[in-house]
């Protein structure tokens, strides 16, 4: 197809139209990058419901797994009717590759999505962007890193991208929604009104409106576990440099670390204790050669950007006394129960819990599942 | 013609005096039981016609009519055999009826005419503990232990109706006397390191504080657990007394003396039913594990294996302290004071610790679903157990023993007692600020949990009652100061964070 053909379809209602498409059963990116780049929207739907005859590259892609007759039973007016009205309730738009809205970036890519759902505010595209992740399963402290780094690198006018999950993605965006600087964006695998987990709600409705939505699933598709590793492409197409905070040796994060490679974006590490399982992942990039982060200074010179800011965004937390500093450095080892920390500090139990309260207060130590840790060394 | 003998039967917990009316009259000759006898009740008229004829008494040949009165009760169980064989005898006036008259007759009769033991003597005999009670030698502990001073113990329906006549002596009876009461208590100095989980412990029997210990298997939860009726105060004479009737009428094992003295340890394995539990059933009203447990500990290990409706149905007769168990006839009222002791794993491969556990999210939300959010509120005191440390079990000291714990917790318990009379954990939410006044320190503390979000209203009223106790065995009873609150709080951790997870 020309290109003049792809710009045919950038009329509103063929939008829906491309939403409709998308929707299909047994679409994926693959076929989908078929039938609108290469066919184009409007020929591509009329093919399908057999107004027109189809090109001889449709006419192979019907014929398989029957998938002609299921298209053609789908392919209804009330389908694009109902995923307009769905795109209209939830305020998403469509951005194909033709369009200002589509990311730069992505249009060269040679697994680009063919269309993009979007909700939020499209400039956040324009900055300059780091993506930060991480396994679900993390630590308090690489959730507490990645929050405090993401803050920081979104003072420093560097948009956080990242993925919305449990663990280590959600405390990114948590940490660039504080620093209410640079507008973060995330790229998620469900429909963008299938809120997944559902406890991040609220942090969905909060990237939303102060940043950018992304996802390459229809509205109403559901988190099959086969769209997660296909949304990492698309979060490190997205970022000039990737940070890995925390991730065990394969997992998630690993396909985004492997996606980044192939498009030649820069991969950093958070260092971890060589013990600790959460950091097995990222120590593991750090011996084949990635490049550590310690603090957002390390992006920002990744970056090529004015690194001057270290003293801005230094620690505000209070200084433990030098009684709490006793308990902080117990568990700066290892994180403890309660009951290790009694032993081991050879302290009252009320005195124990009395200094852990106080640090708890001040944000330098955290509790979770009964076990304690430290959010840094002290 | 006509007479009446004093017996019992069992509702419940409960024994109700019940009068045996036997007439003997004209008419075809046969044996009828009337007035809602059931059907153990009614084949008492086979025991008691072969008993009459194994010890050589005429069987009257006449229309026997057997009423048991009141009549609008039901009646179950064997203890009326006796009763009602020695009704016939007056009725048929082979015994003079003013023999009868000061006594009550509770005991079941072999075919041979020998007496036999019945289930639940205790309450049973303190029903008619006015009288001078005949039983079988095998319950004369419980019948003293109910509170009857007069019991005597005889060996057969001859030997009954010898005495009865002043031709012989009622049996000696004196198991009570000599035999040596054995109830092993384990003791908490077994339990070596586990600092906090002792102190939890402590903090529970002082102030009637329900605990949930959460930790991997092999922590020691259970052993834990075990060593808390040993740091309880001893039974008061009314609780033991109640203890007594409750242990009887189920008919579990009882020490050799007949009555409860320490406070029981019940627990039921998490295949229970409701019924178990709770108490009930149709035919014969039982009390549950959680009545048996009344004035001591229940202990629920593995609390994520217990069917959620058997749970719930605790709820209700934890707060109140008693149970109500209705059926279409009856309605049934049990204790239920008891000390809830749970243990559950932190999660489901059990290992808890950060880096050590391989759960996945949905499995640990499976799991954590199993607990229902209202049953863990009842938990003042939620502390998670490590495994403890090769060198405590190795090379450690033996922890405090019982002894010296109970010290301080019947002191604390006093103190609690006089202050507001009632235990610390029943402490009334508007009678909060009276009895537990807090410092400045302590209620800052509190307000930026709440403010956190980390305190509900209700978390808050359980802290103030734990944070008493633990000022109170300090030995601080007036205001409750920031260490207590803190200690307080470190000892209730947080629901969600139960699952031991990376989240």
């Amino acid at each position: 197809m020309s290109e003049s053909d792809v710009r045919a379809v950038a009329a509103p209602g063929m939008r829906a139209v491309a939403a409709a498409l998308a929707s299909l059963p047994m679409v994926g990116p693959k076929r989908l990058r078929v039938l609108v780049n290469e066919l184009g929207v409007e020929r591509a739907w009329r093919t399908i419901r057999g107004e027109c005859s189809p090109s001889p590259r449709l006419a192979a892609l019907l014929a398989e797994h029957d998938m002609g007759r299921a298209w053609r039973a789908a392919a209804t007016d009330d389908l694009v009717q109902r995923v307009a009205e769905s795109l209209a309730e939830h305020e998403v738009a469509v951005w194909l590759a033709s369009d200002a809205e589509y990311p730069e970036v992505l249009r060269s890519d040679p697994a680009a999505p063919a269309v993009l759902f979007a909700r939020g505010n499209p400039t956040a595209l324009q900055q300059r962007r780091v993506g930060v992740v991480g396994t679900r399963a993390a630590s308090a402290a690489g959730r507490f890193f990645a929050r405090r780094l993401s803050r920081d690198v979104a003072v420093g006018g560097v948009a956080v991208v990242s993925g919305l999950a449990r663990g280590i993605d959600a405390a990114a965006h948590l940490g660039a929604l504080e620093a209410a600087a640079a507008p973060p964006i995330a790229v998620v695998a469900s429909g963008l009104d299938v809120v997944y987990p559902r406890e991040h709600a609220g942090l969905w409705r909060d990237v939303a409106r102060h940043g950018l939505l992304l996802s390459e699933s229809p509205p109403g598709c559901a988190p099959d576990a086969f769209r997660f590793p296909l949304r990492n492409r698309i979060l490190a197409a997205l970022s000039e440099v990737l940070v890995v905070v925390e991730s065990r040796e394969v997992g998630g994060s690993m396909i985004t670390v492997d996606e980044a490679l192939k498009r030649g974006v820069t991969v950093m590490a958070v260092p971890g204790a060589p013990m600790s399982t959460t950091s097995k992942g990222t120590n593991h990039l750090l011996s084949q050669g990635a490049a550590p982060v310690r603090d957002a200074t390390d992006v920002l010179v990744a970056l090529g950007l004015d690194h001057q800011r270290r003293d801005a965004l230094g620690d505000n937390r209070v200084a433990p006394s030098a009684d709490d500093r006793v308990v902080l450095e117990l568990l700066a080892r290892q994180p403890s129960t309660f009951d290790q920390l009694v032993h081991r500090s050879r302290l009252p139990i009320q005195e124990v819990a009395v200094r852990l309260g106080r640090l708890e207060a001040h944000g330098w130590v955290t509790a979770n599942a009964g076990w304690w840790e430290a959010l840094v060394a002290p | 013609m006509f007479s009446t003998v004093r017996s019992t039967t069992l509702l419940g917990v409960v024994g109700r005096a019940v009068d045996v009316e036997v007439h003997v009259g004209v008419g075809l000759p046969g044996f009828t039981i009337v007035g809602q006898p059931d059907e153990v009740c009614r084949e008492s008229r086979d025991r008691v016609r072969a008993a009459f004829l194994s010890r050589g008494f005429t069987w009257p040949n006449r229309r026997i009519t057997v009423n048991l009165a009141p009549s609008g009760e039901r009646k179950g169980g064997s203890g009326l055999d006796l009763a009602i064989a020695i009704a016939v005898l007056v009725a048929d006036e082979q015994i003079a009826s003013s023999l009868i008259e000061p006594f009550a007759f509770v005991a079941e009769l072999g075919l041979d005419g020998s007496l036999r033991g019945v289930v639940g003597a205790a309450p049973l005999v303190g029903a008619v503990r006015d009288r001078r009670v005949v039983v079988a030698a095998g319950n004369a502990a419980s019948a003293r232990a109910a509170g009857a001073d007069d019991v005597v113990v005889a060996s057969d329906l001859a030997h009954v109706v010898a005495c009865l006549r002043g031709e012989t002596e009622w049996l000696n009876d004196d198991t009570a006397t000599h035999t040596t009461v054995f109830d092993h208590v384990p003791d908490l100095a077994d339990v070596r390191g586990q600092p906090v989980a002792r102190h939890a412990l402590e903090i529970a029997a002082a102030g009637a504080h329900h605990v949930l210990l959460v930790g991997p298997p092999g922590a020691g939860k259970s052993m834990l657990a075990r060593r808390l009726p040993g740091i309880l105060p001893d039974l008061s004479n009314e609780q033991s007394m109640s203890c007594t009737m409750v242990h009887s009428a189920a008919h579990v094992s009882m020490p050799a003396n007949g009555r409860v003295t320490h406070p029981p340890f019940r627990s039921p394995h998490h295949s229970i039913s409701l019924v178990g539990l709770i108490g009930g059933g149709t035919a014969a009203m039982r009390p549950g594990e959680i009545s048996l447990a009344s004035e001591g500990v229940l202990f629920l290990d593995e609390l994520g294996e217990f069917a959620p409706s058997v749970l719930d149905a605790l709820r209700q007769p934890l707060e109140e302290g008693v149970v109500h168990v209705s059926r279409a006839r009856t309605t049934l009222t049990f204790p239920a004071r008891c000390l809830l002791v749970a243990a559950a794993n932190p999660c489901p491969c059990g290992a808890g610790a950060p880096g050590v556990c391989v759960c996945d999210d949905a499995a640990r939300a499976k799991y954590l679903r199993r607990f229902s959010g209202p049953l863990l509120d009842r938990f003042d005191l939620r502390v998670s157990v490590g495994l403890p440390r090769v060198e405590d079990l190795v090379d450690g000291v033996d922890g405090e023993s019982s002894n010296v714990v109970r010290k301080r917790v019947v002191a604390a318990r006093r103190l609690a007692l006089e202050r507001g009379g009632c235990p610390n954990a029943a402490i009334a939410v508007d009678e909060l600020d009276r009895l537990a006044p807090l410092s400045v320190a302590a209620r800052a503390v509190l307000r930026r949990e709440l403010e956190l979000g980390r305190l509900s209203g209700r978390g808050l009223h359980r802290i103030r009652r734990v944070a008493r106790t633990i000022a109170d065995l300090d030995g601080a009873p007036e205001v409750v100061g920031e260490v207590h609150v803190a200690a307080a709080l470190r000892m209730r951790t947080s629901l969600s964070s139960l699952s031991g997870g990376a989240r």
